[in-house]
This record gives structure tokens, sequence and C-alpha cells, in this order.
């Protein structure tokens, strides 16, 4: 499934933090079940904006998700990023120390520490003098970094910040470490918090839905933002199986390309998002037929899914409208800088699941967009199962992921 | 990369101006240029910093694009047509060939400080779509893929001080995996009243002598933080035979790169992680094939950072062991922190010219004075940078 020239690459640890929860349990119970977690939120007042849904993550937080050695203010984008990747590395088989493991850490941010440091910039313009700690963490690479330290990782450490594409571009990253045997084991993830600023900025750009976002449906008005974490541990699948571990998946390709286009809007006609899939398909090897189903962007707003579509179609010509097409935002909402990773995750728990979860949300396929949309009940996929995972940011960024199931003998 | 990388172009934006023949000037007269920033009712406290002076961009940067991109994004187009200027590529033809990435630490800050200022103000229904989208940390290389044509991978890489050096080595990275024939890679940040201020308090920043010259004294025992500073640096990647095969005069030869991480930083500070950091650089070295004798001089990314400095210093020490050190040179006295001068100080220190302040004072427990340069080095150029937080980053250059 691989091109000669690579070695074979798995993952065999995934977490999440989303507004379904702490964890991959709660994430995949709400998918499978096609149920939205966006809704009403409290992370700050968002009484004077024009909309007021988003997808937050629940206050349970525990010694136990966080670790008891979280430092002193820990900004919420490294707690979700503690324990999303505190869950992967237990599935993995992997302990709190990888000072040994040749392992590095390749993670996505487009917020950082942001929430926190509004909080900093707001005391400081009423005239206070605010606790630095709000602001220390502002920089994007802080979750990735902080999830370094926390597991005394020493080797590449480094934050791809990449609009909303920058998670899928984060694996690729980990992807091309674990193939050149750089790193034993790779941290792969993202992790963004709620805030003011994206929350008014994408208000401001008309493009927050009302309601919770319906991707690919007529009635689509716009996306709904979320917040959370998700994080893959990547190694050669030899390696893995040396130790006793079979992957849960395997990361057959990844591609990435520029639209050169527009700031905000996508190449309409979806040249750039069709690259990227083109080259992470040549990557892993694989025919555009053997793809069988699709973890689309898909925003919910207008432009984002009919260019998405057009990408599809060029990738996949007639197949394109009958190739099971889901996404994941339509439930956790839009996690920008981290949505690749836990979209990748949530592929991966289709993929060990057997099903596509459905894309939550009420509404009739806009003719316009003719996917093959599952929606109501998952979708069973037969053996062997193929997906890619595909996200476009902000600038043109684009990024896809080419991931394939393991057997169920495993 | 099959057969090497070469760098065949490079831009450069700072407070010297536009283009590397006034940074190298500075750097041979060992020239610092700070001036104030401009007071804000938030930081209204007397600052300075190494920013970029008004300049006529439009050479570089579309006007009418101009008028909707942060000053960040201003900078980075305009490096980066300068970089392709120089390398002899033609604008705007780059195609998906072209892979461009960058480094930022802090983003467009301006833009978006100015963006959470109305929405308090104004209330969130006034906020300027146009701010927002230049907030994002993506923004300059995106602005520099649109306006060179650049359809390859576009990413923005954040790793602090480590980042220049980590976002030429995805271009390598980039190229060696067969995305691209040609990289942009560089780095661009700008400076606020508002950082200053929080880089103040953290204790970061050198103070200003009696002369009004910021004392960034790298290594130095009397040294107590860095200069901040604003810009931009661009530099075109190119396989070896592609360059030659169109008659390219590429200006060096990246022979390695590798980065690794000391677990023992703080969130924003340097630790004590010495002994790691120099396994992981001999590695680096060894997995080239280049010998420690092979390092002719090291371009160090000490900025005068008291604990930063202690940390590259021990690194380098344990790193050559037995061997004694190459001479050591320390751009950021010149350059200041962020915007990508050093970036391409190290570029320039292979025609050699880089001059240290005159009254350099040992510090016995960092034991390493930095020297100037008169002359091209002989041998790789090593070039190093550990950053807050705990990212490391390192390249090697040779002159082609």
């Amino acid at each position: 499934l691989t091109t000669p020239r690579h070695p074979i690459v798995g993952v065999t640890g995934i977490g999440a933090v989303s507004a379904f929860g702490w964890g991959i349990e709660p994430l995949w119970a709400g998918l499978s079940a096609g149920q939205t977690a966006i809704g009403d939120f409290d992370r700050f007042d968002h009484g004077e904006y024009s909309t007021h849904l988003a997808a937050q993550v629940p206050k349970r937080e525990t010694p136990e998700t966080t670790g008891r050695s979280t430092p002193r203010g820990t900004c919420l984008a490294e707690r979700f990023a503690l324990a999303a990747t505190r869950e992967a590395l237990r599935m993995a088989g992997l302990g709190e120390d990888l000072s040994t493991a040749r392992a590095g850490v390749f993670f996505s941010s487009s917020t950082g520490g942001m929430f926190e440091a509004e909080q900093y910039y707001l005391a400081l313009r009423a005239g206070q003098r605010p606790d630095l700690r709000l602001i220390v963490t502002h920089t994007v690479a802080v979750p990735g970094d902080t999830v370094a330290r926390h597991f005394r990782v020493t080797g590449p450490v480094e934050t791809t910040s990449s609009a909303c594409a920058s998670g899928a571009l984060a694996v690729e990253s980990a992807l091309d470490a674990v193939r050149r045997g750089d790193v034993a084991v790779a941290i792969a993830g993202g992790s963004d918090s709620l805030c003011r600023t994206t929350f008014g900025g994408f208000n401001a750009l008309r493009a927050v839905a009302e309601d919770p976002c319906v991707p690919f449906r007529q009635q689509r008005t716009g996306l709904s933002l979320g917040e959370g974490a998700g994080v893959l541990v990547i190694e050669a699948l030899d390696a893995a199986r040396a130790r006793g571990r079979e992957p849960l998946a395997v990361l057959a390709g990844a591609g990435s390309s520029s639209d050169a286009h527009h700031m905000t809007a996508p190449d309409p006609l979806g040249h750039g998002a069709a690259r990227a899939m083109e080259k992470a398909l040549e990557d892993a090897g694989m025919d555009v037929a053997e793809v069988d189903f699709v973890n689309a962007h898909g925003t919910g707003t207008p432009l984002n899914d009919l260019a998405e579509w057009q990408a599809m179609s060029r990738v996949f010509g007639e197949r394109a409208s009958r190739l099971p097409l889901t996404s994941t935002k339509a439930s956790i909402g839009h996690l920008l800088g981290s949505a690749g990773s836990i979209e990748a995750v949530a592929t991966i728990l289709c993929l060990w699941h057997r099903a596509v979860h459905p894309c939550a949300g009420p509404g009739e396929t806009d003719p316009l967009t003719p996917v093959d949309l599952v929606r109501h009940q998952p979708r069973r996929l037969e053996d062997p199962c193929r997906a890619l995972s595909l996200n476009l940011g902000f600038g043109g960024c684009n990024g896809a992921l080419v991931l394939t199931g393991q057997s169920r003998g495993h | 990369v099959p057969d090497g990388v070469v760098i065949t172009g490079l831009g450069t934006l700072g407070a010297p101006g536009a283009g590397h023949r006034l940074l190298a000037a500075d750097l041979v007269a060992g020239r610092q240029r700070a001036t104030r920033i401009e007071p804000t009712s938030e930081s209204p406290a007397a600052a300075f910093a190494s920013q970029v002076p008004a300049l006529d961009l439009s050479r570089w940067v579309p006007v009418g694009p101009a008028r909707r991109m942060s000053r960040p994004s201003r900078f980075a187009v305009a490096a980066g047509v300068m970089a392709l200027e120089s390398a002899g590529l033609e604008v705007g033809s780059g195609g998906p060939a072209l892979a461009v990435s960058m480094a930022s630490t802090f983003g467009p800050l301006s833009y978006t400080q100015r963006l959470l200022d109305q929405i308090r103000d104004e209330g969130p229904c006034a906020a300027s779509p146009a701010l927002f989208t230049e907030c994002v940390v993506n923004a300059p290389v995106s602005q520099v893929s649109i306006v060179v044509g650049a359809g390859g991978p576009c990413t923005t890489i954040s790793g602090r001080e480590a980042g220049p050096l980590l976002a030429t080595g995805r271009g390598c990275t980039d190229l060696a995996e067969g995305r691209a024939s040609t990289a942009l890679v560089g780095a661009c940040d700008e400076v606020t009243a508002l950082q200053f201020d929080v880089l103040s308090r953290l204790g970061a920043l050198a103070q200003a002598g009696s002369d009004g010259v910021i004392e960034a004294r790298p290594f130095d025992r009397r040294r107590r933080g860095f200069l901040l500073a604003e810009g931009a640096t661009m530099l075109v990647l190119e396989g070896e035979s592609l360059a030659e095969r169109r008659g390219a005069n590429p200006i060096a030869r990246i022979r390695a790169w590798g980065s690794a991480f000391d677990p023992t930083a703080t969130r924003a500070g340097w630790g004590r992680g010495s002994a790691l950091l120099a396994r992981e650089l001999g590695d680096c070295l060894g997995r080239a094939g280049i010998s420690r004798a092979e390092v002719g001089l090291i371009v160090s990314g000490a900025s005068g950072a008291r604990s930063g400095d202690w940390l590259e210093a021990r690194t380098l020490h344990q790193a050559w062991r037995d061997l004694a050190l190459p001479p050591v040179v320390a751009p950021k006295a010149v350059t200041g922190e962020y915007g990508g001068g050093f970036l391409a100080a190290a570029i320039l220190a292979l025609q050699g010219g880089i001059a240290i302040h005159p009254d350099f004072e040992l510090d016995p427990e960092v034991g390493l004075c930095p020297r100037s340069l008169d002359q091209p080095p002989q041998g790789c150029v090593l070039v190093t940078s550990l950053a807050s937080g705990g990212a490391a980053s390192w390249i090697v250059l040779e002159r082609p």
C-alpha cells in the first residue's frame, strides 16, 4: 500500500478531546450516533456576537485526564493536548517518558493560548497589571512544546500553523520523519481552544452558521467553531510489530499544496485541493478507485463545500457522486489548526469500526454538490477499507491523508 | 536530496533597509540599529527595537494587494520576491513545483490586537474581516504563495528562535521528498509595543545603554537579554543539478539539517539539557558524514539571553569535547532576535565580515568568546539556534 521507497507506517495509538468529552470513546459514541455537540457555550460572553453556537469541550477535568504534574497556568490548548497525547500513548503501549524512544512531536495549532492571551490583553486595557502566565502561552508552538516537555521527547519538535490544513500537514511531517528514520515514534496532533479572536473573526466574515453547521446540505449557511485536540502515535509497522503492537490503521500517504488564489476563498475550481489529494494517493501508491470513503473538510460554508466538490470531481471523476462522504465537523465543529488531526482520528475510528460515521444534521444534499453523503446511520465498510481525509485552509493551504484499515484478524 | 540542496537566492528586509548589502555592511561594522517603538496606551513606556524603517516596497509588493496586507505579510512578500529575483527566477511562474515554508513566532500581532480592540470598542459586529484574515499566523506565507504563484506545499512553522532553521529544514524535506523542485524558505515577524512590554516584563530584553544602543551582548559576562527585531528573510532552495542546468549561481550548499528538543526547558526559557543537545548535534553532523574538524565556523544563535547563551555555549563545548571549537560568530548582536535577520546573516557569513562588540568581557561560566570574521571561513559553517521553550535546530552550510 505504500511506494516501495518507504517503509510502511502505522498508527498505533489515538487520543482525542472534543465537545463530546475527554477521550475517543465519547467521540466515537457521538460520531457514530450522528449527534452534534454544537450548542450553547460559555467560554466567553458571546451576547453581542451575531451567532451563539460552538462545540465547547465539557468541563470534566480530572487529574487522570490532564496529569498530576500539569503545571500551573497551563492554557486550555495545552490541557487538551496533554490529555489526548496521554490517551494515544497508552493505547500505543508506550510510557510517559519517551526520552529513550527516539521520539518527535509534530503538532499543529491555529490559536495556541490565544484565549488566555485575550484575557491578558483585555485586563491590560482595563488598566490592570495582568498575570504574565496568561500571555506566555500565546504562541502557537506552546501545545506541541508542552507535549514534548511533559513526555520528555528529545527528537525533532515542530509546530505547523497553516490555518485549517495545519493538522494534516503536521501528520504529513510526522510521516516524513518516521519514513526517513529520523524518529522511531512520532506524536502527531493538534490542539486549539475557542477564543474571541476566531469567533469574532469568522463572524466578521459572515462564515458562522446560526444553527449547527450542515456540510454539503442545500440550506448550509456557514461553519460552527469547535475546540479540542486529536493525537496520533505513528511508528514504522515493522517496529511496532517487533514490540508486539498491531496498528489501528496504516498511514499510507500524504499530500499538500497551495491554491495560490485568495486569502479566504478557496479556488472555486478546486485545483489546489485536487492536487493535494492526487499527491496523497500517489504517495500511497493507490489508485482513486481503491478509496472507499472520504472524510471531507466539509465546513458547511457555501464556498468551501462547492470548491471541495469540484476538487473531488477532478480526482474521482464520475465516481465522486457515488463515493461515501462524511464531515466530522458537523458533529464537533471546526477545530481550525487541529481539525486535520482530530479528523484523522475520526477517520481511523471509522476504519477500525468498519463504519463511516454519519454527517450529522438535517437537510437534503445540495444538488450543486451531489456527493453520497452518509446520513442518519453509519455506512458499513468491507475489508480492506481505505479512506482519504482532506483539509483546506485560509490562504489556500491544502493537506490530504490516505489511511487504510487493518484486517479484522488483528 | 540525491544531488544536494543549494541556496540560489536571498532576500532580506530589516532595520538596515531592503536587500542584503545593507545588512552585510552593518555586520561588517558591527552596527546595530534600534529605533523607538511607537508607544500605545497599553504600553506607554519608552521602548527601542530593531525596526524596519518606512520603505517603498512597491518594487516587490503589488500596490493593490499590499493595502490589504499586514506588515509581516508585506515584509515576507518583499523578501520572497527579492529572493526569487536574486536567484534569476521569474516571479509568478512558480506553479506546483514551488513550495513555500516560513517561520513566524508571533504572527501578525498588530492586526490581532486591532481586531480585539474593534470587538471591544465597537462591538463584534463592527469587526473588520480584513483584519481577521491577516491575523492568522500563516497569512504572510499565503500572501507570498499568492503573489509568486506557488502551488506547492505552503507551510508556516512556529518554533520560536529555532523556527527559521526549522523552516529551512522543511524546505529541504519538500525537495527531498519530490514535493517541489524549488522552495522559498525563511522567516518574518513584526515588533509591537505590546510584545515589547510582555518580553520586557519577562526580563528577556536587553536595555539601552547611555548612548542609546541596545546592549545585546551574546556570550558576554554582562549580557542581560536580546534586541527585539522585525523584518523578513527568504532563501531560494533548489536541487543542485537543477540549479546547474539553468545556470544559477548558488550562494551556498546545505550539507545537513537537523533538530532536537530539550525537555528540561521551561515554557518561556531555556533548560540545561546541553548533553542531550550536544549528542543530537553530533548525530546531525554524523548522519551527513561531516566531522567536527570540517566545521570551520559556527554562526551561533546566541542573542544575549542569559540562560540561552549559557546553554548554547555548553552544548557547543560538549559537542566538540576534546577538539578546540572553531571560531564562533554571534550576529544577533547586530540583527536582533526574530524577523529573519539571523538567517540572512548566517548566509552572509560565508562571505566573511561580521564584527563583535569591541569591549567583550568573557563570562567564565560560558567560556566562549565570539570572534570577528574578516575573511570567508574555511570548511563548513554550522548554524545553530536553540529556542526558548526547548526547540533546537541546526543547518550546515558550505560554499559551493
